[in-house]
């Protein structure tokens, strides 16, 4: 069987035959074995042993902690990833992004108003959580188009703090 | 003393709670709402909830743990750190009850409380300070003059403060009264206080804090730690020794801080810190009268333990340390685990520990307040554990600390791992050449780092992964075999079933 697993952008094809997988176009001898009781799996790849946790996160997609750094990586096979393509599921123009939440806290200050025109890296919005104030800045210049948070206001993770459109030509 | 409760929670009560029995001692939890399953309860001989989940209603409710500590038949209060350990109030309070106090008197929390208040006195003491003001900043029009006549760089620092809070570093006039606003008002969230000051911003100064310990009797210092890998003042590697630290330098450093410690009539455990320039000169920052998050690796390498002097002390016993002259044998670093997403540039990440491994063997330490099961919230500090580990010298200890991080396993919440594996492969780092703005230069440590061997074992991985779910779902027909035949048949059918 042939997947496709992606992750960060990047894909990489690996076939599987039992232990023998061809990944990347490179053939190698792979297992992997779940450690009972536990997210860790046993990788051997080529002889060489890794362990990881590796847990089930939705339809295709696996998340892997290493080092304390959680992965999500989606495993689709060929025919999925043919009817995405036929049908454009992949991915949509874009856009200046909305600022969002980057963690439960709480709305300190608001330092940009609606029709601002700011720079990338201008401070939009100080959020407040596990007592550090918390500067977000913006990922790139824009025009910001509506503020739907005000000071006091708790918010939870992903919640849409500013609308930001193209900046004005 | 008999029976100690220990007024915080996580590392620090399973740490006392630990002590506490090896003095022979009961020890009392206090917990949250949030906490009732955290270890330090069940490793407490007694527990006792102390209200809701947020701070200000249980752990720094100085009236519930009063209640909590005659509830429980408490003759003694350990404050831990944090909390309400520097509130000289409260200190005041556990005294007025009856109880025994663990840790400095009163009037030396509030004379090393004040941090304007503690410059003079230190000042008047012989004991090297850093050029700034003495007294809290009444306005932004006197913060710029005298922001003038010392010269930018200058600090703006919480007068209550502590713990990197209510600190901001201003370069240039125009950013001094952001900043003076900012620091005052995370100053009156952290402390209650928005009283500021301000002082002359060394540049790449090491961080330094001597160890001391008091008893009715002497007053020793327990050698350095150095802490210079700080993020935005949060501390997140220490080690003990240092490398800029010769026997000399530690003895004068040493007496300085046995000097500030007696000024104000110290006892316990204590840490003055210390802005180590790159000439030499050393500079009184402030003095932490409590026991510190970092105290493990001082431990290890005196072989004392900090803890167990407190609960001797507040007994009215001599501290079990050695007259002689000390010296520190081998070397020890802390890493500190906290749930940091490096991914989302470090801002706190919660969940539900779902899988923990520490790691062991030969001199490693491990020291946590959490468990499998465990929730992670944004109440309380974002540190988790402290990963602490000894060896006979500097580069033993770096790779021994690289092969316990290696061996650490935790599912559930995103955590700060992956830059203490990258600290502690970084040459800078490996060779001491470090100071407390080393991580504003180096956020590159902060960020995972692409690794192409890495990306085909998690690919093959989650194909393995994938394949395997699939399987299990439907053991014979594959997307894209044919499954005719009689055993396709009979795989479809006993599917649908």
């Amino acid at each position: 069987m042939k997947y496709f697993v992606s992750a960060g952008g990047r894909e990489i094809e690996v076939e599987v035959d039992g232990e023998q997988v061809v990944a990347a176009g490179r053939r190698v001898t792979a297992s992997l074995t779940t450690i009972p009781g536990s997210p860790v799996r046993q990788l051997l790849l080529d002889g060489r042993s890794v362990a990881l946790p590796i847990e089930p996160a939705g339809s295709g997609r696996w998340a892997v902690t290493l080092h304390g750094e959680r992965r999500e990586l989606e495993v689709v096979d060929a025919r999925t990833r043919h009817i995405r393509s036929l049908t454009g599921d992949d991915r949509k123009p874009g856009g200046p992004a909305n600022l969002v939440a980057p963690m439960p806290g709480l709305v300190v200050r608001v330092q940009v108003q609606p029709g601002d025109e700011v720079p990338a890296g201008a401070p939009l919005v100080v959020l407040e959580a596990m007592k550090m104030e918390n500067q977000l800045k913006s990922a790139g210049p824009g025009r910001v188009a509506a503020v739907r948070v005000q000071p006091g206001q708790a918010v939870e993770k992903g919640q849409v703090l500013l609308e930001f459109a193209a900046p004005a030509p | 003393m008999k029976r100690v409760l220990i007024a915080n929670r996580g590392e620090i009560a399973l740490r006392i709670v630990r002590a506490c029995h090896e003095e022979g001692l009961e020890a009392v939890a206090v917990h949250s709402a949030a906490d009732r399953t955290s270890p330090h309860v069940r490793a407490a001989d007694f527990a006792v909830p102390i209200g809701p989940a947020s701070p200000t209603e249980s752990y720094l409710s100085i009236p519930r743990l009063l209640e909590a500590a005659e509830a429980s038949g408490a003759d003694g209060v350990h404050p831990g750190y944090g909390f309400l350990a520097e509130r000289a109030a409260f200190a005041e309070a556990v005294d007025g009850a009856g109880l025994t106090w663990i840790g400095p008197p009163a009037s030396a929390i509030r004379a090393m409380g004040d941090k304007t208040e503690a410059r003079r006195r230190m000042e008047a003491a012989g004991v090297p300070i850093v050029p700034g003001a003495v007294a809290p900043l009444t306005d932004a029009g006197a913060a710029r003059s005298l922001a003038e006549q010392i010269g930018y760089p200058v600090i703006v620092k919480a007068a209550a403060g502590g713990g990197g809070k209510g600190m901001r570093v201003v370069t240039a006039a125009e950013e001094l009264e952001p900043a003076l606003v900012a620091a005052g008002s995370e100053a009156l969230k952290s402390f209650g206080d928005a009283s500021v000051y301000l002082e002359k911003f060394i540049e790449r100064p090491r961080h330094v804090e001597i160890q001391v310990l008091a008893d009715a009797a002497r007053t020793v210092h327990l050698g350095e730690r150095e802490c210079s890998i700080q993020r935005r003042h949060q501390k997140l590697v220490e080690e003990a020794p240092s490398v800029a630290v010769s026997d000399t330098r530690r003895e004068r450093m040493g007496a300085a801080a046995v000097a500030a410690a007696s000024a104000v009539g110290y006892r316990s455990a204590g840490t003055c810190e210390f802005l180590l320039a790159a000439d030499g000169s050393f500079y009184f920052l402030e003095m932490n009268t409590r026991i510190q998050v970092e105290h493990p690796v001082t431990e290890l390498v005196y072989g004392v333990d900090l803890v167990r002097e407190q609960l001797r002390i507040a007994r009215g016993l001599p501290m079990s340390v050695a007259s002689r002259p000390l010296h520190p044998r081998g070397w020890a670093i802390e890493c500190r685990l906290t749930s940091e997403d490096p991914a989302n540039g470090f801002l706190p990440s919660t969940g539900r520990i779902e899988y923990l491994r520490p790691p062991a063997g030969p001199g490693v330490r491990w020291d946590s307040g959490i468990d499998v099961g465990n929730d992670v919230t944004l109440y309380y500090d974002s540190m988790l554990a402290k990963l602490i580990v000894w060896a006979p010298d500097r580069p033993q200890a770096i790779a021994r600390m690289r092969r316990a991080l290696e061996e650490l396993v935790l599912v559930g919440v995103a955590t700060n791992q992956g830059f203490h594996v990258r600290l502690m492969d970084d040459e800078a780092f490996q060779q001491g050449d470090v100071d407390i703005q080393f991580l504003d230069r180096r956020s590159d440590l902060l960020e995972p780092r692409p690794d192409t061997d890495r990306e085909l074992q998690l690919a093959v991985a989650a194909a393995l992964a994938e394949d395997a779910a699939r399987r299990a779902r439907r053991p014979l027909v594959t997307a894209d075999g044919d499954g005719s035949g009689a055993w396709g048949r009979l795989a479809r059918q006993e599917a649908l079933r």
